[in-house]
């Protein structure tokens, strides 16, 4: 099975100048925990619900003020659209993430695979995810 | 199995009066991502890292100036600390979480049970909760 069997190809995106308060409403209104952030066509960063609670609400950053840019993740864990999900499933256990940028071989984004959506094609690929990341703590 | 052999016991509590900008230090300073809202030992809520950020900005909410009790959810969705983990993980999936908070029988926190908890010890559990969750990218 292929990651683009199971990957979710309707993908929001922010880019590194959006404000932390937009991303917040462009996440609430698409229902998503996290947005690849895209420049010139390249995927430059991530950036999560849990980014904006942490790095812009804790720290009494303002959220309208404060662009993705400076809070993102830019070492995004990035998979093929044809890569095998075994692969893929040995990326994320490697790198201790739930999901993965998916580009085309033009590097343009074109999904997310996350564990939710690697637990439709395979129960065990999934738990082993989660095995790995509980190790860290 | 029994929840009370998987469950995590070290809870991080927050009371329903503080503000959003002392609830995401908390959840950011402890590692986690949810805390159970607690008054006078009683159980009120759950407040996550995405309440206080992106649902408080999606409403319009200053986060030093909120308290956590107008934004958690109330509805909390509990298991007894001496159920079977099969039965955890179908209450789970039928309300479409990866976490439980998990109650002895005075009905006073006892942990929180999660996904990542049940995933060493039965991967079809895990997988079943996951792939039952609307994906949360």
């Amino acid at each position: 099975m292929k990651v683009k069997d199971l990957m979710s190809t309707v993908v929001e995106f922010a880019t590194p100048t959006t404000s932390a308060k937009d991303a917040a409403h462009q996440m609430h209104e698409t229902h998503v925990g996290a947005l690849p952030v895209v420049d010139d066509e390249k995927v430059v960063g991530m950036i999560t619900d849990r980014d904006i609670c942490c790095k812009v609400i804790a720290t009494g950053h303002s959220a309208g003020r404060t662009p993705l840019d400076e809070i993102m993740s830019k070492d995004v864990a990035t998979c093929f659209e044809d890569d095998d999900i075994g692969e893929a499933t040995s990326l994320m256990v490697d790198k201790h993430v739930r999901r993965l940028v998916v580009v085309n071989h033009d590097n343009k984004l074109v999904g997310l695979l996350s564990i939710d959506d690697l637990a439709r094609g395979s129960h065990d690929m999934a738990s082993s995810i989660l095995e790995a990341s509980a190790q860290l703590h | 199995m029994k929840v009370q052999e998987i469950m995590s016991t070290n809870v991080e509590t927050v009371m329903p009066n503080v503000s959003l900008r002392a609830a995401a230090r908390k959840l950011s300073n402890f590692n986690v991502g949810a805390l159970p809202v607690v008054d006078d030992g009683k159980l009120l809520g759950i407040i996550t890292d995405r309440d206080v950020s992106v649902y408080a900005i999606a409403i319009g909410r200053d986060p030093q100036n909120t308290e956590v009790q107008t934004v958690m959810t109330k509805n909390v969705i509990t298991c007894y600390e001496d159920q079977n983990i099969t039965e955890a993980a179908q209450i789970m999936e039928a309300h479409n979480i990866r976490r439980l908070t998990v109650l002895n029988r005075n009905d006073e926190i006892a942990g929180f049970l999660t996904v990542d908890d049940l995933a060493p010890v039965s991967h079809e559990l895990a997988g079943a909760v996951l792939q039952a969750v609307t994906p949360l990218h």
